[in-house]
């Protein structure tokens, strides 16, 4: 039996207060936002903007993150350099969120978006069941990657001693919050209804 | 708006029929009781959580959230001592530390997640709720209801906590550092915060819009 989907019946759903309305409108009846039956240019959008975070992901892991000043002498530190330094004082606990949150998550997103596209775009034979698992799990731990950032800001606010100690914020800060903030945007510009699409018209 | 098809099933205009945002599954929610939660038959998506209250809940976080909020910017968020010096941060100064660094784009990046973007919801969430609540649309509610759905995965209230906890452990090396009664009232905050988004209910939210402006709906 086919599944009842609002595109069989040819309906679209508001992406944004869930208003289903007849497919031929474009501008949602009770919110005003624009209407689509399926995101459009998804996978083309996503990979455009997954690009441009891979690309940024460079830069974020070269250069330095924060520069402590300490007594005259700057130290730069880089993402990874810092997650050795905790390892060194003894925190693994909390290298482990910062190697999670700052390596781990942005690269797993990076491999489970182009596996998605890959996927819808080349029609292979994969479950959309599992896909979609995949997706969400990529779409919830999108902005945990931004406590990188949030610690740059702390501690550049917080230390801050005059010429005893100090700490600068580094370019690769920016770099990585643009990184957190594109794959949020491709997350969002993926359609994950595309993975059902067809199963449904292999069903049909 | 009514059509049939092959199935025999009436699509009305009702706003708790909906498809699910992941996979198009049509679904009837209008049988929920009060704190059931629907999820997609299909793909396990979470649909809506019915509550009779929900939008008396999600404004009385509301209310709750704006005062800690106003709390967390007033007064010292952590302090650090070292070798007889003492600097003290507040909230809003974590911004500006990174605009006096140099980086005034990330200091906007790192403002807007934290607190204008919070902010800003809560205020919508206030614009929203209240006429809801006392039964008395006005013309801004779905412009408002719009805005919150937009802006509330880009509050990051609960991911900077965590920072302040990794920032914590990774002077305590160097320094003393104590928290501050800011950092308890934002703790508290992200708390509200997070309650008061989770109870407005997305399709309840909009069903009740619906209500009150039928004459918007074409």
């Amino acid at each position: 039996m086919t599944a009842l989907t609002a595109a069989s019946q040819n309906l679209s759903s508001c992406h944004l207060c869930y208003k289903l309305a007849p497919s031929e409108v474009h501008r949602c009846p009770r919110c005003g936002a624009a209407m689509h039956q399926r995101k459009t240019a998804s996978i083309q959008r996503t990979l455009a903007l997954l690009i441009t975070a891979s690309i940024l992901y460079i830069p974020a892991n070269i250069l330095p993150i924060m520069i402590t000043d300490q007594l005259g002498s700057a130290e730069p530190s880089t993402i990874l350099g810092g997650v050795v330094l905790l390892i060194k004082l003894d925190s693994v606990p909390i290298a482990a969120i910062i190697f999670i949150a700052s390596v781990m998550v942005p690269l797993s997103k990076f491999f489970a978006f182009y596996y998605l596209c890959w996927s819808v775009e080349k029609n292979a034979m994969t479950s959309p069941r599992q896909n979609t698992t995949v997706y969400r799990m990529a779409e919830f731990v999108g902005k945990w990657s931004m406590v990188d950032v949030f610690v740059v800001a702390i501690l550049v606010a917080l230390v801050n001693l005059g010429g005893l100690v100090a700490i600068k914020p580094g370019a690769a800060a920016l770099a990585f919050a643009c990184v957190v903030i594109i794959t949020m945007v491709a997350a969002e510009s993926f359609d994950p209804r595309l993975m059902w699409d067809k199963t449904d018209k292999n069903n049909e | 708006m009514k059509q049939t098809n092959n199935n025999n099933i009436i699509i009305n205009a009702s706003p708790f029929l909906i498809a699910c945002p992941s996979c198009d599954l049509l679904a009837d929610t209008s049988k929920l009781h009060h704190g059931e939660t629907a999820n997609c038959a299909r793909c396990n998506q979470f649909l809506c959580r019915y509550k009779d209250d929900g939008i008396a809940r999600a404004l009385s976080y509301t209310l709750s959230a704006l005062i800690l909020f106003a709390v967390a910017c007033s007064f010292p968020f952590l302090s650090f001592k070292a070798a007889g010096l003492e600097s003290v941060m507040t909230l809003p100064q974590t911004a500006w530390a990174l605009y006096s660094g140099g980086m005034p784009e990330l200091a906007i990046l790192v403002a807007a997640f934290i607190m204008f973007i919070p902010l800003v919801v809560l205020l919508l969430l206030l614009a929203v709720c209240i006429p809801i609540y006392r039964n008395k649309p006005n013309t801004l509610l779905t412009t408002s209801g719009r805005l919150i759905f937009i802006l509330q995965h880009w509050a990051m209230a609960e991911v900077f906590l965590i920072g302040v906890i990794v920032s914590l452990v990774k002077i305590a090396a160097m320094a003393t550092v104590e928290m501050g009664i800011s950092f308890w009232a934002y703790a508290a905050f992200t708390i509200c915060f997070t309650l008061a988004i989770s109870n407005l209910d997305r399709v309840q939210c909009w069903s009740e819009i619906e209500r009150l402006t039928p004459e918007a709906i074409k």
